[in-house]
């Protein structure tokens, strides 16, 4: 149940996917992925990775050009 | 081998049009989605050994916009076609291969002619058994 923070601001599509991607194979299912991004694409993007593999998007926030977004990992077997 | 998935018959080797390819491979490997290349026609030049660096021509009739993108490119900082297929390889089912038929034409027979990014010479009916049943994009 650890928190697992990314940092990806300043990384263009479809990197901070990547970041998240590469964080989530060293995840186990219960923890929170907390990624930070610039590139406005990732709002639509985490929806839609979460959607296909299957992890709850628990939130997006968004300040000053930057995006918090929340991930619950549950699809790791 | 797992059949399906996002299938690309890579033909055009210019610059520009390398990039969409290294982001669908990237965006596919990202979502889980096995992606097989196949690189026919001009694109050979470019998965020749030494071929990546020095990809440099551009779509004909947007050869005067093509300093302005390459250049907002390099100023994003993105990464060029050849470092998001290699990225795409890291983190997926991606393989990428060459036309055997342009292989012979272009002198390109063996695997040692290929940067090593390239799994493999095959045919087309290789390729269209692989893609069957996924989706197929022709750049």
């Amino acid at each position: 149940m650890a928190v697992i923070n990314v940092d990806s601001r300043g990384s263009a599509c479809p990197g901070p996917v990547t970041d998240l991607v590469r964080a989530y194979k060293k995840a186990n299912n219960g923890d929170i992925i907390e990624l930070l991004a610039t590139d406005s694409g990732i709002k639509a993007d985490a929806k839609a990775w979460c959607e296909r593999t299957g992890n709850e998007l628990l939130g997006i926030e968004e300040s000053n050009g930057e995006y918090k977004v929340r991930i619950l990992i549950k699809s790791k077997k | 081998m797992e059949k399906g998935g996002l299938n690309i018959i890579m033909f055009s080797g210019s610059a520009d049009k390398l990039i969409p390819l290294g982001v669908l491979s990237q965006t596919a490997a990202n979502l889980g989605v096995p992606v097989r290349i196949f690189v026919t026609g001009w694109a050979m030049l470019a998965f020749k050994k030494g071929g990546p660096t020095s990809v440099n021509r551009v779509t004909k009739e947007f050869e005067d916009l093509a300093p302005v993108l390459m250049k907002g490119m390099a100023e994003m900082k993105a990464p060029s076609w050849y470092d998001m297929l290699k990225t795409a390889k890291e983190i997926g089912d991606v393989k990428i291969y060459a036309c055997s038929l342009m292989a012979e034409a272009l002198k390109m027979k063996n695997k040692s002619d290929y940067d090593p990014i390239v799994d493999d010479i095959v045919g087309a009916a290789t390729f269209m058994q692989m893609a069957a049943g996924g989706q197929v994009i022709f750049i």
